[in-house]
């Protein structure tokens, strides 16, 4: 995918704030506390947008052990910025807004919002762990009134307006959408992947705290998510192929047929003209050749 | 005239000379400070007269020149000194000078034959001067004296000859004093000198070292193979090597001692396979960064694929520059460069002025992959896995034993009394070709009555590929872990069938506290026959075989019997490949070179196959699964691959026919040694 | 689907239990969804006595198979019943996603999981449709249609849909909404429109009722009045249905055995407060600006959906490049071609290249080393093109067609109407005919 250079097109959009919602991940297969991959995508974009000058914010509990570690990957991917001579190089900042369990982010990320002056805020469509519902940007959002637009796999150009985005489509399409400033942008996996983030400035970005951005006594319990219980996350049941027959044997034929499917069919003596003809219906019928290609 | 002009000459040479050798001083002592250790310097000449003339010694034409060439000059300098500088005019010691210098002249016209069509490792500019200085020296030197003895031609006396004399007198004292001072052809006996007494690697010159080879021929390594790399403090203000003043000082002092003798870049295989690499460049390439200044100077083959090329006397560099405190990538050198290197250690291995390659690789990497996060795409990814998940691969760490679900493999979890092998299975035991070594190899634990067990999902990558990828942060946290969990279980000592695994624990945690007795397969197999717990069935037909020594086995920890040992005790003849034993070509999977993958002219699992195929041997026996997998993916048809483990087992003769059929001894537990 | 036709005759022995051939045409009436959505079977109507005179039943469909119920069209679709709910208490609305203006698979899920929620408790299970002509809502299941096509322009313009959506809210009340959980589209209305629903400040607290107000996002089960969502980090949230479920693929059987009215209401009748969705146009923050062409080629292998993948077997590799632009593939390659120079390093496929997860993988003159394997692993269909029967590719691959690459990527191109230009780059062609010329 062609990652256009949205600086190069726009002259300098460093006069449009831009911060990077971040969220702690973790990893699909260890569960381990990391960079959650759509928000170190939405890292790289906006670090490719402004450079150093981006800052990230993070709301969550500063007790947790694992955060410093998670959070460091971000700040690690401070590196290779302004014109890449070492020396001039800045070291990344995050802000830390301080939540305890239970507590809801979004009052306090609007909050924040509103005082550091951002406009253009970027973030991944969803967090790795907690409920990961992808509804904070939302909440934002309204709460704000700013734009939102989700899916978003690159930034074509930024002015003090409006920001010109490619919204991701499945298989790999996209679709060209302007949005207007204030926004919030929802970066999407297939993104420009992020930067390698580098032991050195991960270990020298400062993370800093700030928790007088709501009136101490205001209750910022989050009730809505009382009721629900917790589980660990059984193994979804493969459907079978669902066969609209009332008849066993049908049904049964139908669902044998699926496993014993994993040995494949091989054709053999067939001319080129035929295989390519069993090709092209094979791909018909997988909906991957439009019916009628002519 | 030219009894009052010799001394003028002599100590105006020594005097300009020195100059220019405090001045070299200051640069070496650009890099970081080091506690000085002045009674090195008397380590100096053993480690010259010994351990270095040993590595020359492997090439005899060149040793014999070179004792010609450097002994003579070294004596008749000395003996100059006191007859010419000091003028003690002793008919004796003239006559000892003409002879130092008619040694010198021998030894300069060998090196001016050597000179005269120099093959292409060779450097030329300056040093295709130096073989005419080092004539000028000897002759000059040889006809001032003659008076000496008496056998004065009086037309020396005076006159245009005398000026012609004093002239090439000039000249060569120019070369081979102040040159040396001054960064001529010569500095590499000034610089080499104290390099020789300051190496970072004193264990190298060690004969009495626990690890040193009893054996001391030319062919063998002498002191110990000190191959670990040094640990990086990770609280340093920048990590890793940046620009040349970052390098220690006694690397920088180490760079300047290359004499462009070229042997790095004969057997450096990167070079061989058209990669941007060529060793003996890289060093220069450092000295000019230390000094300052483009690398337009440099007269040998530069780097594959970049500008000057590799043909030697073609112009064309001038393009890289760099300074003390200039960043070294990429202005001086390009990325590539460092990423192409598969630390095989031939280079250093090949190098008589002992220079360490690949640690000034690694710590240039390290400031790449630690400050810059620019480590090659899928060595980034590795990385990524690795803290992630333990392995580079980025699989579940719970699975490295789901190959073996039929093995029932013991756990050492279930041992608290203790095992006699701990087996470490390494990251193959994710990749399916491995995995049948590691069966073979269970197999014959289990025919030889071994008491083994595995770490199972407690096992973590060893870090090999983040150390070698520069990520020394990610190595330092799996070698605590795997140290942490190591000492949680009893185990006599380790064995593996990863020469990779088998370097970084034995050799490299040893920095971190993990002291353990590590074993490789191969080893431990040679042992079983020898102890008798293990037979095998002659083979049936005859094969030619050939062995393929692992970098990190062979050259990395001396490792070269061994892996004989089992293919004689297997009844097979092995044919060897040209480059074999210390020599060995390295399947280029090493030091993260496979995830890196820089382009090249060739590939050098190719290569490597080529070698292979020259021996005309059907099978080549490996004993490292990266190996295994870098010549596997050569295209077929090839000779077979097939790891040390699993050519045992398929002869093995399992333990109720060992019975019968030999009088194998008797193999209860007690007779291990433990 | 045929429309199952009355035979009359038939008819009249299935009621007439006393019609000798009663029992071949009453079989069907063993098993039916009663009202509540609960499937009964009759065991008793179930079988046929055997000659020893006992009862035998024969599960393996044989005899169904044998017995000539409804004609032709035995048993290939069976007869829906047809559910129609004329005063509903409620609405359960569903917004589909329809892609290329059709029920796709995970909208049939999601009236599935509609049904659910609103059978048995006389709720209606209402589509929004912001398409006009869409068929098959009766056999999804939905019991009314709104079409709000009118609403809202062509295109992507989330913020007028969202306020149609809630124009619907206002109207009907619904006491779910259901959307896919998919984006960028049914996941992002729906979370639009919960952020929308949740009062100002909701969230903090102080109001407990809000608690189902939050969305369900990632349900992918509905069971005993709860959903599970999935959350982050493994795990999953069990809790009341909430107003707004956002559902993953399958969370629900679709509806097989009912068929609905999907009688089409109008909003206006409906009361309610309507707000002027186009009104909202004029500040919109999101403009759409149409579709960007991309080139296969360009999007990254690892997310490329269906690769034309060489090998060695590959000998004309312009023909090789012309078919994939033919098909519209994305160029994959194996390491020994990358190694050759045919191809370059970033479209190498398998674990020392890329992990690829094309739903199509075409692979053509790839033998299938164990690297490449593992590099296809998660491809959902593989096809293999080669002449050599008895390699890995084809014996991993669900289609195998063995044959020539060369040969049947030209032929494919033939077929689909785009051969290469013959004369031009094709050199043994041009030789051929010059020869035929001499003759
Ligand atoms: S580095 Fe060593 S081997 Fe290489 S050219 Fe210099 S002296 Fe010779
Ligand atoms: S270690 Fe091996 S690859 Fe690296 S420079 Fe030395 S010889 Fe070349």
């Amino acid at each position: 995918m062609p990652q256009p250079d949205p600086q190069a097109a726009a002259g300098t959009p460093h006069d449009v704030k831009t911060a990077v919602l971040v969220s702690s991940g973790r990893h699909p297969v260890s569960g381990r506390a990391g960079r959650a991959r759509e928000d170190a995508r939405a890292v790289e974009m906006g670090l490719s947008l402004v450079g150093a000058d981006l800052s990230l914010v993070h709301a969550g509990d500063p007790e947790q052990a694992s955060l410093r570690e998670s959070l460091e990957g971000y700040l690690g991917m401070y590196h290779g910025l302004d014109g890449g001579r070492p020396g001039d190089e800045r070291d990344g900042q995050l802000s830390l807004l301080p939540l305890r369990a239970g507590e809801d982010a979004v009052p306090l990320l609007a909050a924040w919002l509103e005082r550091s002056g951002v406009r253009l805020a970027l973030t991944g469509q969803r967090a790795e762990c907690g409920e990961g519902s992808g509804m904070v940007g939302y909440l934002l959002a309204e709460r704000l009134g700013w734009a939102i637009a989700t899916g978003v796999a690159a930034i074509e150009r930024c002015d003090a307006e409006s920001v010109t985005v490619l919204q991701a489509l499945p298989q790999g399409q996209r679709r060209r959408l302007e949005i207007r400033l204030p926004c919030l942008i929802a970066v999407d996996a297939v993104a420009e992947a992020p930067r390698q983030s580098a032991f050195g400035p991960a270990r020298r970005g400062r993370i800093e705290t700030v928790d007088d951005l709501l009136p101490a006594d205001e209750s910022r319990l989050d009730t809505g998510s009382a009721g629900w219980q917790w589980q660990p996350a059984r193994a979804r049941p493969k459907r079978l192929k669902v066969v609209k027959s009332t008849n066993a044997r049908d049904r049964f034929k139908a669902a044998a047929a699926k496993s014993s499917a994993s040995g494949g069919q091989v054709l053999t003596d067939l001319s080129p003209e035929e295989a390519a003809e069993k090709l092209i219906d094979y791909l018909r019928a997988e909906k991957i050749l439009a019916q009628d290609d002519q | 005239m030219l009894q009052t002009l010799l001394p003028i000459l002599i100590f105006a040479a020594l005097a300009v000379g020195a100059a220019g050798a405090v001045r070299r001083i200051r640069l070496w002592r650009q890099g970081r400070r080091t506690p000085m250790r002045w009674h090195r310097l008397a380590l100096m000449p053993k480690r010259y007269l010994n351990d270095l003339h040993h590595v020359v010694a492997r090439d005899k034409a060149i040793a014999h020149t070179h004792v010609a060439t450097a002994g003579g000059f070294v004596a008749a300098m000395a003996l100059a000194l006191v007859v010419h500088g000091f003028g003690w005019r002793n008919p004796i010691l003239g006559g000892l000078l003409l002879a130092a210098s008619l040694c010198m002249f021998l030894g300069a016209l060998a090196v001016n034959r050597r000179r005269i069509d120099p093959p292409p490792k060779l450097s030329k500019g300056p040093w295709q001067r130096l073989s005419k200085s080092l004539i000028a020296y000897s002759v000059g030197m040889f006809l001032v004296s003659l008076p000496l003895v008496g056998v004065a031609p009086t037309v020396l006396g005076g006159g245009v000859l005398a000026i012609v004399l004093a002239a090439v007198l000039v000249w060569g004292l120019l070369e081979m004093v102040v040159g040396m001072g001054w960064g001529g052809p010569m500095k590499h006996a000034f610089a080499g000198t104290f390099h020789l007494a300051f190496h970072r690697r004193p264990e190298r010159f060690d004969d009495n070292h626990p690890d040193a080879s009893p054996k001391k021929t030319h062919d063998v390594h002498r002191g110990s193979r000190s191959t670990a790399l040094f640990p990086l403090d990770l609280t340093a203000k920048t990590l890793g090597v940046e620009k040349p003043a970052d390098f220690q000082w006694e690397q920088l002092l180490g760079f300047d001692a290359c004499v462009q003798c070229g042997r790095c870049q004969n057997v450096c295989p990167a070079y061989a396979a058209g990669q941007p690499l060529n060793p003996k460049k890289l060093i220069q390439d450092m000295v000019v960064g230390m000094a300052g200044g483009s690398d337009a100077g440099y007269a040998g083959s530069g780097h594959p694929q970049q500008a000057g090329g590799i043909e030697v006397g073609k112009p064309g560099f001038g393009n890289h520059r760099g300074g003390p405190t200039d960043a070294i990538v990429p202005q001086l050198v390009e990325a590539q460069t460092l990423w192409a290197c598969t630390t095989c250690r031939a280079c250093v291995e090949e190098c008589p002025m002992m220079i360490e390659h690949v640690d000034a690789i690694v710590d240039m990497r390290r400031f790449i992959t630690l400050e810059r996060g620019e480590t090659p795409e899928k060595g980034a990814a590795a990385i990524d896995n690795l803290i992630a998940t333990d392995n580079p691969g980025g699989l579940d760490n719970a699975s490295r034993l789901d190959w073996a679900a039929d093995l029932e493999l013991p756990r050492i979890q279930d041992r608290p009394e203790g095992v006699d092998v701990l087996l470490w299975l390494g990251d193959g035991a994710f990749d399916m070709r491995n995995q049948r070594t590691l069966r073979s190899l269970v197999k014959i634990l289990r025919t030889g009555g071994v008491d083994f067990a595995v770490l199972g999902e407690e096992e973590r990558d060893s870090g090999d590929v983040a150390r070698r990828l520069g990520d020394e942060a990610t190595f330092q946290r799996l070698a605590e872990r795997n140290i942490a969990t190591l000492s949680r279980y009893r185990f006599a000592r380790i064995v593996t069938a990863d020469p990779h695994s088998f370097h970084v624990l034995g050799r490299e945690y040893g920095a971190f506290g993990g002291d353990y007795v590590v074993k490789h397969h191969s080893t431990f197999i040679a042992e079983l026959f020898d102890g008798g717990r293990i037979s095998v069935t002659a083979p049936t037909q005859a094969e030619t075989v050939t062995y393929h020594d692992p970098c990190y086995l062979g050259r990395y920890n001396g490792e070269f019997a061994a892996p004989r040992q089992v293919l004689a005790a297997l009844g097979l003849e092995v044919a060897e490949m040209e480059r074999s034993g210390y020599r060995s070509r390295c399947c280029g999977g090493g030091g993260g070179a496979a995830l890196s993958d820089v382009p090249g002219r060739a590939r050098i699992p190719d290569m490597r196959m080529e070698d292979v195929r020259e021996t005309g041997a059907t099978t080549v026996a490996v004993a490292c699964p990266q190996c295994t997998a870098m010549l596997e993916g050569v295209v077929e048809p090839r000779p077979r691959i097939r790891d040390l483990a699993e050519m045992v087992a398929d002869a093995l003769v399992e333990p109720t026919a060992a019975t019968n059929a030999t009088s194998a001894p008797s193999q209860s537990r007690e007779e291990e040694p433990a | 689907m045929s429309v199952r036709r009355l035979d009359p005759h038939a008819e009249r022995a299935r009621r007439n239990r006393l019609h000798p051939r009663h029992h071949e045409f009453a079989r069907p009436a063993w098993r039916w969804t009663s009202a509540d959505g609960v499937t009964r079977i009759n065991p008793h109507a179930l079988g046929a006595i055997g000659p020893n005179g006992l009862k035998r039943i024969d599960r393996s469909g044989a005899a169904v198979e044998a017995s000539p119920v409804g004609g032709a069209s035995t048993s290939a679709e069976p007869a829906r019943r047809q559910v129609v709910i004329d005063q509903p208490e409620g609405h359960v609305v569903v917004v589909p996603e329809l892609p290329e203006g059709r029920l796709n698979d995970h909208d049939r899920d999601l009236f599935g999981l509609a049904r659910q929620l609103a059978d048995g408790h006389d709720l209606a299970v209402t589509a929004v449709t912001f398409l006009n002509g869409v068929s098959g809502f009766e056999d999804a299941g939905a019991d009314r249609v709104v079409d709000l096509s009118a609403m809202v322009t062509e295109g992507y313009d989330p913020e007028t849909r969202l306020a149609a959506l809630v124009d619907v809210e206002a109207a009907l009340s619904p006491r779910h909404w259901i959307f896919a959980d998919s984006l960028p589209d049914g996941g992002d209305l729906g979370r639009r429109l919960a952020a929308r629903l949740l009062p100002q400040g909701a969230s903090q607290g102080a109001n407990a009722s809000v608690g189902d107000a939050r969305p369900a996002t990632r349900v992918w089960q509905l069971s005993e009045g709860q959903t599970l969502s999935r959350a982050g980090d493994r795990q999953d949230i069990l809790r009341d249905v909430a107003r707004v479920l956002l559902a993953l693929p399958e969370c629900a059987e679709p509806v097989s055995e009912t068929r609905h009215e999907a009688r089409v209401i109008e909003l206006a009748t409906m009361g309610g407060e309507l707000s002027s969705a186009a009104n909202e146009v004029a500040a919109s923050g999101v403009i759409d600006r149409g579709r960007v062409a991309v080139d296969p080629q360009e999007i990254p292998l690892a997310q490329a959906p269906f690769i034309l993948s060489a090998g060695r077997g590959i000998g004309d590799w312009e023909g090789y490049h012309h078919a994939a632009r033919v098909l519209g593939a994305s160029e994959g390659a194996s390491r020994v071609a990358v190694d050759d120079g045919y191809m370059p390093r970033s479209r190498q496929v398998g674990a020392t290249g890329t992990f690829v997860t094309a739903s199509c993988y075409v692979a053509v003159g790839i033998s299938g080393a164990v690297q490449h394997l593992q590099g296809i692993a998660k491809c959902q269909r593989v096809i293999a093109i080669n002449n050599d029967p008895s390699c890995d590719m084809v014996k991993r691959a669900d289609l195998a067609l063995i044959a020539d690459g060369d040969a049947v990527l030209a032929a494919v191109c033939e077929r689909l109407g785009q051969p290469r230009d013959q004369t031009g780059s094709d050199g043994s062609w041009t030789d051929e005919e010059s020869r035929h010329a001499a003759a």
